[in-house]
């Protein structure tokens, strides 16, 4: 019998004898390159090292079997490999680079995106309410980045030739069935949306994922705050109207309201006007926010009301006493998300948003009454199936219902009604080949059920890194959108209008510095023309029109030149022509001008504590119709200019006092003419300039945070 | 005797392996420390990334490979370098925040995780970040009130928050004052749990000198 000493020692010999083994190896990335800094290990052991300048590594183990090793780098895949310990030697292990990390080639053709979570973002979000003559206006900044039209009397988007109906907005993926507040004819609008709600944007003038629909142009997608950084109140008081809001937190859900009043009676009271304002503009408007974490998700709930009214007598060439305008607008929309993943690569994105809008009108002796539900519902599930490819698949319901009333001595009651109903599926892959070339492919096939079409539409993009600062990215589309609702009320067997995107984008980023230019061309096909001078309940409608729009957008970017200056310079050209609505040939709208410029300045003066924002617009001259020459639509207005300033003091790090005016030189300016619809004595058409309701525009207001820390501020509300 | 003979080489098996066991943990994070003090953060990195995939529950390897990450962006201007360093720091802190709940020196890390996004681009990150770096300090606050660092590096976030201002950055001096004061009461929970920063002190102190 062995002494227990004997066993003890030889044991102690055993532990200390462990076979060990030597793992070998070598870590280049795919094109044989050496990696250095590697990090080679043996699963849940300390058993590793780290790859030297050739990219060569070599550790001792004194583990057996089947092991797992890993390397892992950082902007590469992990790597890991099983196998029996003994043969981990004269390893060559390739590492993928991680498409995920940054650095890798974007799919961007057509995108402008905001936030702080993108790479590609052109605008933080802040930037998108400091931007001088915005005036708070979530849509006023966008109208400076390139591929956008000066409309300065509307208000609204309009992209690349396109009509300001051409674009859909979206939240958290749901669509919004009235952006803009409600308004009349030469009266701009704006968002409905308050800004601070949203932390990044997309922007797409053109070629977007088959994920969208019924957009002829553009989307916009705005996406909620998910988590807020913290508890507090705001308080806006402006000369134009009163606002508050107040977040709150809890463990896993929070609370974000806000509600503000807008009367410009006591401002129009003072600045005169060009527009005789009975009963001047007046808003009440409620917003709220609610979200909720579950393990997996995140369910957000949006809720917005709005209450619109104003009464005015408009001037009219065709009618002395001008045109009475009266309009009350009731707007409610709710919105709904949840996102959220299922396990095993799946997640899933749905939700439903309900719009509804009253609108009480009268136009001198016509009464309108307006009423439409409006419903979306989206199912999307994505797959991951590894880095380099994700796949997309969705479906998705609209139902609009729109009703209207409409009385006059001249016709008596006259009564539309109509139900518009999609359903829609879309599927979109995306592809990683490697870092450097990446594509997206996706389909989308829609049915209505008013107008009873199916319609196929492909999406297609593609990108390639072409250095480490720059690529290139191509993007093609074909995009379907029901006719407006004011034709549709007339007509229900026409064709949906169709266009075509062919887009070309070349992006340089270095250092602070962006420049980016997209060249595009865009057809037009089967647009509804008329022959009334409206839709009309006995105007003739067809599909016959189409058009064009071919153009170049240059954005330029610089926050690194001159310190405490930010700037940036949109410039965009295009040439479009288009035969729709009541045009008796082809020719390019009035809202189309060929070149716009914008050039946003944001300067920071430490010592006064301000920021100094600029903003300068320049759109040359728009086309019209004059009756007096033979030709259509072939005279232009002078060219568009206004020099937009605005100054945000910091009276503390949480009260700020704020100026701002629009048009600070008080240039003149023209949108349009209206002419006479008969001649006078002399046989000419009179005329009457459109003009905005006045030159300038002033705000002044006093903002003020209060929250328990003391930092936040409103700046990015303004 | 057989059985004792038995017992007592049982036990011995079990004691060598947690000596061995213990002090590997111990020699890796020694090891893992020399390295970063021998300006070869990332063979540091590397080595806590080690030892954090072994212990599988023990918060403090990710924790450090953090903030190797962190302090390194200091030194470097490359854009890349520091967004991707900055993002796989965040990654470690999301793995060490998973082992340790409502842990008062994680947060910290977050908070200076979210500094050195501000500090490398104020114009895209101050406004975005700010709010989230003084909830972070007050939250860690809220868990441990007399953390060194907390105080520390709070004061600091608030000194320069008041020359971006404009206003005296001295008014947050007693708070380094309590800070120092933190750190002399400090006392070390376990091994390698965080006590660093008392060198820190005299460098935020520049700010109340006249």
């Amino acid at each position: 019998m062995k002494s227990p000493i004997t066993i003890l020692l030889l044991l102690f010999a055993f532990i200390h004898s462990n076979a060990q083994t030597t793992i070998k190896g070598t870590i280049t990335d795919t094109k044989g390159v050496p990696i250095v800094g590697a990090n080679i290990y043996l699963d849940g052991t300390y058993d590793g090292s780290s790859s030297d300048e050739n990219g060569a590594f070599s550790f001792i183990s004194s583990e057996t079997g089947v092991q797992t090793l890993i390397v892992s780098f950082i902007s590469f895949e992990t790597f890991s490999l099983q196998q029996e310990i003994t043969d981990m030697k004269n390893l060559n292990i390739r590492l993928k680079e991680d498409v995920n990390s940054l650095g890798s080639v974007v799919l961007n053709a057509g995108t402008f995106s905001a936030g702080d979570n993108s790479k590609t973002a052109v605008l933080s979000p802040m930037d998108i309410v400091t931007t001088a003559g915005a005036a708070g206006d979530y849509i006023g900044a966008f109208q400076t980045l390139p591929g956008t039209s000066t409309v300065a009397e509307d208000g609204r988007l309009f992209v690349r030739g396109g009509d300001a109906n051409e674009t859909s907005i979206y939240i958290d993926g749901l669509k919004v069935f009235q952006p803009y507040s409600a308004t009349t004819n030469n009266i701009p609008t704006r968002g409905r949306f308050s800004p601070f709600l949203f932390k990044g944007t997309n922007f797409s003038t053109g070629g977007y994922s088959a994920e969208y629909g019924d957009a002829l142009s553009s989307v916009l997608l705005l996406n909620t705050i998910n988590e807020p950084d913290q508890e507090k109140t705001d308080i806006s008081l402006i000369n134009v109207g009163v606002g508050v809001g107040n977040t709150q937190k809890w463990k896993k859900n929070s609370l974000s309201i806000n509600a503000f009043y807008l009367n410009l009676k006591p401002y129009q009271e003072i600045i005169s006007q060009r527009f005789n304002w009975i009963k001047p503009y007046e808003s009440l408007s409620g917003e709220a926010v609610y979200r909720y974490s579950f393990k997996n998700g995140l369910l957000k709930l949006y809720a917005g009301l709005n209450y619109t009214d104003f009464n005015l007598i408009q001037e009219d060439i065709n009618t002395p006493l001008g045109v009475n305008i009266k309009l009350k607008n009731r707007n409610t929309y709710l919105n709904t998300s949840y996102k959220g993943s299922l396990g095993n690569d799946w997640s899933i994105a749905t939700g439903t948003s309900f719009a509804n809008d009253y609108s009480d009108i009268k136009f001198d002796s016509t009464l309108v009454d307006d009423e439409i539900n409006s419903f979306h519902f989206k199912l999307k599930f994505k797959k991951r199936f590894s880095n380099r490819f994700k796949l997309n698949i969705g479906a998705e319901q609209f139902i609009n219902e729109f009703s209207e009333k409409a009385e006059d001595v001249s016709f008596g009651t006259f009564r539309s009604k109509f139900d518009n109903n999609s359903t829609a599926v879309f599927t979109e892959a995306n592809l990683f080949f490697n870092k450097k070339i990446a594509m997206k492919a996706g389909v989308r096939g829609v049915h209505n059920s008013l107008l009873d079409y199916t319609k196929v539409s492909p999406r297609i993009s593609f990108a390639y890194k072409t250095s480490s600062k720059s690529q290139i990215s191509l993007a093609y589309g074909d995009f379907y959108q029901n006719p407006e609702q004011n034709v549709l009320k007339y007509n229900q067997t026409l064709s949906p209008e169709k266009s075509s995107h062919y887009i070309f984008n070349y992006l340089y980023q270095k250092n602070r510095r962006t420049f980016r230019a997209e060249a595009y061309y865009k057809s037009y096909d089967k647009l509804i023309k008329y022959d009334t001078e409206g839709p009309e309940f006995s105007s003739l409608f067809t599909n016959k029109g189409n058009g064009y729009a071919t153009g170049l957008d240059i954005f330029w970017r610089d926050n690194k030149s001159i310190k405490n200056l930010e700037y940036w310079a949109s410039y965009s050209y295009l040439d479009t022509k288009r035969d729709y609505k009541n045009y008796p040939s082809e020719a390019t709208p009035n809202f189309a001008a060929k070149h716009n410029l914008s050039l946003v300045t944001k300067y920071w003066i430490k010592d006064w504590k301000s920021l100094v924002s600029t903003t300068y617009n320049f759109a040359s001259g728009r086309p019209y119709n004059d009756p007096n020459q033979i030709t259509f639509q072939n005279q232009k207005t002078k060219s568009y200019n206004s020099l937009n300033f605005s100054w945000a003091y910091l009276l503390s790090q949480q009260k700020i006092l704020y100026f701002s005016v629009s048009n600070a030189l008080g240039i003149d300016n023209v949108f349009n003419y209206q002419y006479a619809n008969t001649p006078n004595i002399n046989g000419d058409f009179a005329r009457r300039a459109i003009r905005p309701g006045a030159d300038r525009f002033f705000i002044i207001g006093f903002f003020w945070t209060i929250s328990e820390n003391k930092t936040d501020n409103q700046l990015d509300n303004l | 005797m057989k059985t004792i003979v038995s017992l007592l080489i049982f036990l011995t098996i079990s004691m060598i392996n947690t000596i061995n066991a213990q002090s590997s943990y111990e020699k890796g994070m020694s090891k893992a420390f020399e390295l970063w003090k021998a300006k070869t953060p990332d063979e540091a990195i590397n080595l806590f990334e080690r030892i954090a995939k072994a212990e599988k529950e023990n918060w403090l390897p990710y924790y450090y490979a953090a903030q190797v990450h962190i302090t390194t962006t200091f030194n470097t201007k490359d854009a890349e370098v520091i967004e991707s360093r900055l993002k796989k720091a965040q990654e470690y802190l999301n793995e060490a925040k998973t082992l340790s709940k409502e842990n008062a020196e994680i947060l910290i890390m977050e908070a200076l995780l979210n500094t050195a996004y501000v500090a490398y681009n104020p114009s895209v990150y101050a406004m975005t970040l700010s709010g989230k770096v003084e909830e972070l300090y007050q939250k860690a606050k809220a868990l441990e009130p007399n953390n060194p660092r907390a105080m520390l590096y709070h004061a600091e976030w608030k000194m320069g928050g008041a020359k971006f201002f404009g206003k005296d950055p001295k008014a947050f001096c007693p708070e380094v004052e309590k800070a120092i004061l933190y750190f002399e009461k400090e006392t070390v929970k376990t091994p390698f749990y965080p006590k660093w920063g008392k060198n820190q002190v005299k460098r935020v102190q520049q700010n109340c000198k006249s």
